[in-house]
């Protein structure tokens, strides 16, 4: 899960004009207020940053959509280190109806009304991520008419968006990493307190674990998909694998890759596996990892309350299908384990036996069919009418 | 018609129906079953898939099983029958003879001994696999009753009996498959062609050459004696009520085989989804 973000530089955006709006800023700095004298008009020529903040950094200006009134102050210091800042972005580049002052009329009467219309301006640098958001969960809710499903705007406020992806690594900084549970927590603030209690979200939350997952890394980050289906569910496996069969991430805490080898040999594993590849989008009634683990409440599974190692922890997820399963039940499952003489030593046994046994029926027989061969053969040979 | 060779009568058509089920069921079983132990195989999806999916494999092979309990009730009853009514000596019962035989053919094949065993109505070989029949289907309903019923197992059982019980129906059913492909076929396909089976008949040289001893009982009349009518109808009087009690109580056995535990939901209860805090006035 990797973001890209597409930064297209403004055709129109030059440097020339450089000396005449630095003049202009000199000019409006003494400027005390914007109402006791309007700026002139720019007839071809972009208003600077420093021209529009010269306005906007003031505290307490809005203005008024319908009944509601929206705040249009800009922290500078906060702006300027911002990644539109720092990539040379223009206020205008976004704020394309405006070039100058007074501004024309807003025709939304809301504020969300007015983040709605306005989404659309982010596609002009970042189509790339614009195109994923449409076929995901959150823009699904906005056309189903939920308007606080979430716009760019939400997660990545424009006006002080810091860079997430690093100029040299290319990948997602730490920082960013770090950040993401707390931007989805706006909204999903219960899964938040779920995930920062879990053995995940404790680590990434408390000590900045880089190795567990944030939100985006089960969700995806544009094109989050819904996980209520059982499509997302039937993947879930697969989802969990990505970093539980990798050893390099594994071994450092000492936890099996085994984990998804060893569910595909148990009755549900084989179920699911065959289930999901002939049928990805019907739901199947077979527990997958976040049955028994749990979803964004994962704990350790040694946890003395509700680690799944312990039996009568275990029983309860049992329950949740086998309603009438007692004590022995979660027995029956071998926790990840393979057969051994430490661990499940019946089944151990069972299988060597199997292993023995079969070669040496199998093999007394072959034995026995090859000696009749041969007589045949020889009686033959020698003319000799076989019994 | 003298030149026409003499036959005899080996199967009746009971038998011969029994089988072809047996035959067919066993096919439906293995190749329904071998599918589960061996998930990642592309032949095992490859029929999974041309089944209609996993659980329509599974139903195939928990109906499949039923039928064959009901073609075991079946068996059960025509061995009392013939034992206890008929009287027909038990041919099929294991013998040390059979150890003799076996270990005499062996020893013929292998050229230490002057002849090969005289066998009457079933050959060592014929047993082995009639009572490897019996050991693996003992096997195969204890331990698909187990995985069949976890619930009902783990009252009176560790846990760790079902995964047991799992890894006991697939090496058993790797066996069987195995003795079926190597032994069967040889003995009846590659040794000679044998469709005694299917047509019920075998020829006076096949009898003299693989159930020497039967073919003397025929000819000294021994074989096939029928109790004279009133012993039978006596004898049926009392076989009849009994069998219909053990037909009832070996039903009862199915019934309770394949209904004893509702094993799990049919839908696993969804998990919540709700999204509790709104969203806050956005700021520019």
């Amino acid at each position: 899960m990797r973001l890209r973000i597409q930064v297209v530089q403004p055709a129109f955006w030059t440097v020339g004009p450089l000396l005449a709006l630095g003049l202009l800023f000199f000019a409006l700095a003494s400027f005390a207020t914007p109402t006791q004298a309007a700026p002139d008009k720019f007839q071809g020529e972009q208003p600077s940053n420093d021209f529009c903040l010269a306005c906007h950094q003031q505290q307490g200006i809005d203005i008024t959509l319908g009944s509601e009134s929206l705040p249009v102050t800009i922290n500078p210091i906060q702006f300027g280190l911002s990644v539109h800042d720092e990539e040379g972005i223009a206020c205008v580049d976004c704020h394309t109806n405006i070039s100058d002052y007074p501004h024309p009329d807003v025709k939304e009467k809301s504020v969300r009304a007015f983040s709605l219309a306005f989404n659309e301006s982010c596609r002009q640098c970042h189509e790339e991520q614009y195109s994923t958001v449409q076929d995901g969960v959150h823009q699904r809710a906005i056309s189903e008419g939920v308007e606080n499903a979430p716009l760019c705007s939400d997660c990545h406020n424009p006006h002080t968006q810091t860079r997430v992806i690093g100029t040299e690594s290319g990948q997602l900084t730490i920082a960013a990493r770090l950040h993401i549970p707390q931007t989805c927590a706006e909204c999903h603030g219960d899964k938040y307190e779920q995930y920062k209690a879990s053995v995940h979200g404790k680590a990434l939350t408390e000590e900045g674990n880089l190795d567990v997952p944030t939100c985006t890394d089960c969700h995806g980050v544009h094109k989050i998909s819904d996980p209520t289906t059982a499509t997302f569910r039937n993947s879930t496996p697969a989802l969990c694998a990505n970093c539980h069969t990798d050893p390099a991430i594994m071994d450092k805490y000492g936890i099996s890759t085994k984990v998804l080898d060893t569910y595909v040999a148990d009755f549900h594993g084989t179920t699911v596996k065959l289930f999901a590849e002939q049928f990805p989008d019907q739901p199947t009634n077979k527990a997958v990892c976040t049955d028994c683990h749990g979803v964004h409440d994962i704990s350790k599974v040694d946890n003395p309350q509700t680690g799944i190692a312990l039996r009568e922890n275990l029983l309860v997820k049992c329950q949740r299908c086998h309603p009438n399963a007692t004590a022995n039940f979660p027995g029956a499952w071998l926790s990840h384990y393979e057969p051994s003489p430490q661990h499940a030593p019946i089944v151990y046994y069972v299988n060597l036996f199997y292993k023995i046994f079969i070669p040496t029926v199998i093999g007394g027989m072959v034995f026995f069919i090859l000696t009749d061969i041969y007589r045949r053969i020889r009686n033959r040979a020698k003319g000799v009418k076989h019994a | 018609m003298s030149n026409q060779p003499r036959t005899y009568i080996r199967f009746p058509l009971s038998r011969r129906i029994e089988h072809i089920f047996l035959m067919i069921s066993f096919i439906t079983l293995a190749s329904t079953g071998l599918p589960q132990k061996y998930p990642t195989s592309p032949i095992s999806v490859f029929i999974v898939q041309a089944l209609g999916g996993i659980e329509n494999l599974r139903s195939i092979h928990h109906f499949t099983s039923i039928l064959v309990m009901f073609a075991i009730i079946y068996h059960l009853l025509v061995i009392v029958y013939m034992i206890f009514v008929l009287r027909t000596p038990w041919s099929m019962m294991l013998s040390l003879q059979d150890m003799k035989d076996g270990m005499q053919a062996l020893l013929y094949n292998l050229g230490f001994a002057k002849a090969y065993p005289k066998m009457g109505r079933y050959t060592f070989e014929e047993k082995f696999e009639y009572w490897a029949f019996v050991w693996g289907y003992t096997i195969m309903g204890i331990t698909g009753f187990i995985m069949w019923n976890p619930i009902t197992a783990t009252m009176y059982l560790p846990g760790e009996f079902v995964p047991a019980a799992k890894a006991a129906h697939g090496g058993e059913a790797v066996l069987a498959v195995l003795a079926i492909i190597v032994w069967h076929m040889y003995g009846v396909n590659i040794k000679h062609v044998n469709r005694s089976m299917f047509t019920g008949k075998v020829t006076e040289e096949e009898m003299v050459h693989e159930h020497p001893r039967e073919l003397d009982d025929i000819q000294a009349g021994t074989a096939n004696r029928v109790p004279d009518a009133a012993t039978l109808r006596k004898r049926q009087r009392i076989f009849y009520p009994i069998a219909a009690i053990l037909t009832v109580a070996m039903l009862a056995g199915v019934y309770g085989y394949i209904n004893t535990e509702e094993t799990a939901l049919k839908t696993i209860p969804p998990i919540s989804t709700t999204v509790e805090s709104p969203l806050q006035t956005p700021q520019p």
